[in-house]
């Protein structure tokens, strides 16, 4: 009976072993097989994703916290192909709200190709559109209907500008791909908009991994103040209409450490709808005269003609000069801006009547060599280094180009023949300003990044002059505009400034009847705060600068005393010896 | 001899039941260790799932509130920008004022504004947040790293 017993009990466990020993074979057999390969593959495709992390722009304030340039949310709307119920239904509702038709919406869904699982029918749709879908999709659902199964939204950033166009120029614009053009947003790209990090991003959640934290991008503080542009782009436009100018640009600087306050331009675009720019600019040099065009100026360049003559001791501010009305220079006769002689002048004479003749005679007794030297230390003919994209450099013949001829040495003295930026100019002028010292032109005033500030110190770019040289032209150029009682003056406020009416090159000569009209100017005299540069483009109503642009510069000035809370010298000087 | 010597054997055998008990106990000891085991790891899986679903759901509810920072911030310059509050002035009934109706006061120890400063305190900087090892490496690692380091105490 035992006996038997233990058979039927080997039996048993043979036949058990056996079962185990060919599910084991089986599973091996299986796992080895051609098709567990492609299971195998088929299960790591689906086992996670590939995920860009795009960090969030960084933003752009002004100087006092104002958002210049921010990001808001848009959607992309797309639908999942594979769980599209019905199509008529989802062209429908996607055309009526989506402002697209029935026809093209249907297109989309029915026309892709067969291997594509999703479709995207409309990118950078706003939030409120997506969030009325939204309610709808929520609507169907609560009853049980699926008619616009596989509509789904993909959040993402786009550059949004609160200010709409104001500092156009200096901020430039993102495109949808991401790219900043033009000033702060080309400039300062790479910065902005951060590293994109690629993670692999399982689905199990049992490999849960820790995803990189993808820093935003750094944020931007400006120099510039928002209320002081917001006026002084009022005081251009208002310019433009009243002198019948067909462009203009005006900058204010603080002379001291090179920071912007403001810097207009036209014409400006609401750099929401970036594509404006193709109807309102012909090249990208008009985007913002301030830097990326260079004209003829004329006689504002006479106070770097001055400045070196006094720096040399060429002459001093009682040299006088007798002025027949015209000069001799490299066998051409340089004449005055009326063709008439203004007899015996002093230096300060000469810069308040603006005399071509008397500043070509300066240069030619300074020399040829000296002149340009001094012209190549005030930076004319070499970019300032602003931290704005698409800056030009102007151009100044010296001896030795092929175009460059002894003439241009007295015409070069008052400024024509020779081109510059308005920045230009106001970079060399710093000099006067700042005790000789000349400054480099700077937008960016800090940068944020990981909860850090880094402030952005003052650049200096050499002393071309001595603050002996800086300080006598400063008093030369006040007591000519007082002496001439200026439409550039600010009452309370003593300031030091020139003109310049420049008279257009064409292919066939100067155009007589068209001018650029600029004023460069700076104040309080004592102690320059800030520096204000006026360029109108062929004013209409008058050709002199001391009837468009001196007026311009006054109303800038004003705003600009009341914007940097600068109180009348006599106030500040009374407070100032407390 | 012999007989005593069997006597002796059987007296210190193990009857054949008591054997067959130990062996069932045996087999229910390993059973019962192995349905512990399994149950811990069941346990501890489950976390971790439940742990790995709620870091992806934080994780979507991290980028969400980023968004919705930036655009409230966005909204807000909106609200405040230049034309916005030029607006609203205007209908209040203020105007922009003139050099000459400003008054200046000394005040002592008066100092000119600077531009603003954005950046937090740098105490409280908030750091990347790094997760310990200890949360993250097997036993082996533990103590491949502690024999590194120096033994373990």
């Amino acid at each position: 009976m035992r006996q038997q017993y233990a058979i039927r009990s080997l039996i048993l466990v043979l036949g058990l072993a056996f079962v185990g020993i060919a599910v084991i074979v089986q599973m091996i057999r299986i796992q080895n097989s051609e098709q567990a390969k492609t299971f195998l593959t088929n299960g790591d495709l689906y086992a996670g994703e590939f995920e860009t992390f795009y960090p969030e722009r960084g933003e752009i304030y002004d100087r006092n916290g104002h958002l210049l340039a921010g990001n808001r949310t848009v959607y992309e709307v797309g639908v999942s192909l594979g769980d599209m119920e019905d199509v008529d239904a989802m062209s429908y509702v996607l055309g009526t709200y989506l402002n697209m038709t029935y026809e093209e919406v249907h297109d989309k869904l029915t026309n892709s190709p067969a291997s594509w699982e999703y479709i995207v029918v409309k990118d950078y749709v706003d939030a409120e559109t997506v969030n009325t879908l939204q309610q709808l999709l929520q609507q169907l659902d609560d009853a049980d209907d699926h008619r616009l199964d596989g509509l789904g939204f993909k959040p993402h950033f786009q550059r949004s500008y609160p200010e709409l166009n104001l500092a156009s120029n200096v901020l430039g614009f993102v495109t949808r791909d991401g790219r900043g053009y033009f000033g702060i947003e080309e400039k300062y790209n790479d910065l902005l908009a951060g590293t994109p990090v690629q993670v692999w991003v399982p689905r199990d959640p049992n490999k849960a991994i820790e995803i990189p934290r993808v820093p935003n991008g750094t944020t931007l503080v400006l120099t510039l103040n928002r209320d002081l542009q917001a006026k002084v782009e009022n005081i251009l436009d208002q310019a433009l209409t009243e002198y019948g100018a067909k462009n203009g640009a005006i900058i204010v600087m603080d002379p001291n450490n090179g920071e912007i306050l403001a810097m207009a331009t036209t014409p400006r675009m609401n750099l929401n709808n970036y594509t404006d720019y193709f109807q309102l600019y012909d090249d990208g040099s008009q985007y913002n005269r301030s830097i990326g065009m260079a004209y003829e100026a004329g006689s504002v360049v006479k106070i770097l003609t001055m400045a070196a003559a006094l720096d040399t001791g060429t002459v001093t501010p009682d040299t006088s000069f007798i002025d027949t009305g015209s000069i001799q220079v490299g066998g051409i006769t340089i004449q005055n801006w009326d063709r008439q002689p203004w007899g015996q002048q002093d230096m300060i004479g000469c810069l308040q009547h603006s005399l071509n003749v008397c500043l070509a005679w300066v240069a030619t007794q300074m020399g040829t060599q000296s002149f340009y030297s001094y012209m190549d230390r005030f930076g004319l003919g070499h970019p300032t280094g602003v931290d704005l994209a698409g800056e030009a450099m102007g151009r100044l013949k010296v001896p030795g180009d092929s175009d460059w001829y002894p003439v241009d040495l007295g015409t070069n003295a008052f400024g024509q023949g020779v081109t510059i930026t308005p920045l230009q100019l106001m970079m060399a002028a710093s000099a006067i300003a700042n005790q000789g010292e000349m400054v480099t032109p700077h937008v960016l005033y800090a940068m944020l990044r990981d909860g850090h500030q880094y402030n952005v110190p003052a650049q200096f770019a050499g002393e071309p002059i001595t603050s002996t040289t800086a300080h006598t032209l400063t008093e030369m150029l006040a007591v000519s505009l007082e002496s001439e009682s200026s439409g550039a003056l600010l009452p309370g406020y003593r300031l030091a400034g020139k003109t310049g009416t420049a008279q257009i090159p064409t292919d066939y000569g100067y155009d007589p009847n068209h001018t650029n009209a600029s004023f460069i100017g700076w104040g309080p005299v004592d102690d320059p705060q800030f520096m204000i540069y006026v360029w109108l483009q062929e004013p209409q109503t008058s050709i002199w600068s001391s009837q468009t642009a001196a007026p311009v510069f006054s109303k800038v000035a004003e705003q600009t005393v009341i914007a940097i809370n600068l109180p009348p010298d006599l106030v500040r000087l009374q407070y100032g010896s407390r | 001899m012999q007989v005593q010597a069997t006597r002796i054997t059987h007296a210190y055998k193990q009857a054949p039941w008591r054997i067959q008990r130990q062996w069932v106990g045996a087999f229910l000891l390993l059973l019962i260790g192995a349905g512990m085991i399994a149950a811990l790891y069941l346990d501890v899986t489950a976390r971790a799932t439940l742990a790995g679903r709620e870091i992806q759901s934080l994780r979507t509810e991290i980028i969400a509130t980023q968004r919705t920072n930036a655009d409230l911030e966005t909204e807000l310059a909106n609200l405040t920008s230049t034309a916005v509050m030029q607006q609203r002035a205007l209908e209040l009934g203020y105007r922009p004022v003139k050099p000459g109706e400003l008054d200046y006061v000394f005040v002592p120890g008066y100092v000119k504004p600077e531009p603003v400063i954005l950046s937090d305190a740098p105490d409280s900087v908030l750091h990347d947040f790094i997760l310990p090892m200890d949360y993250s490496q097997s036993l082996l690692e533990w103590f491949d790293e502690r024999i590194k380091s120096g033994g373990i105490r």
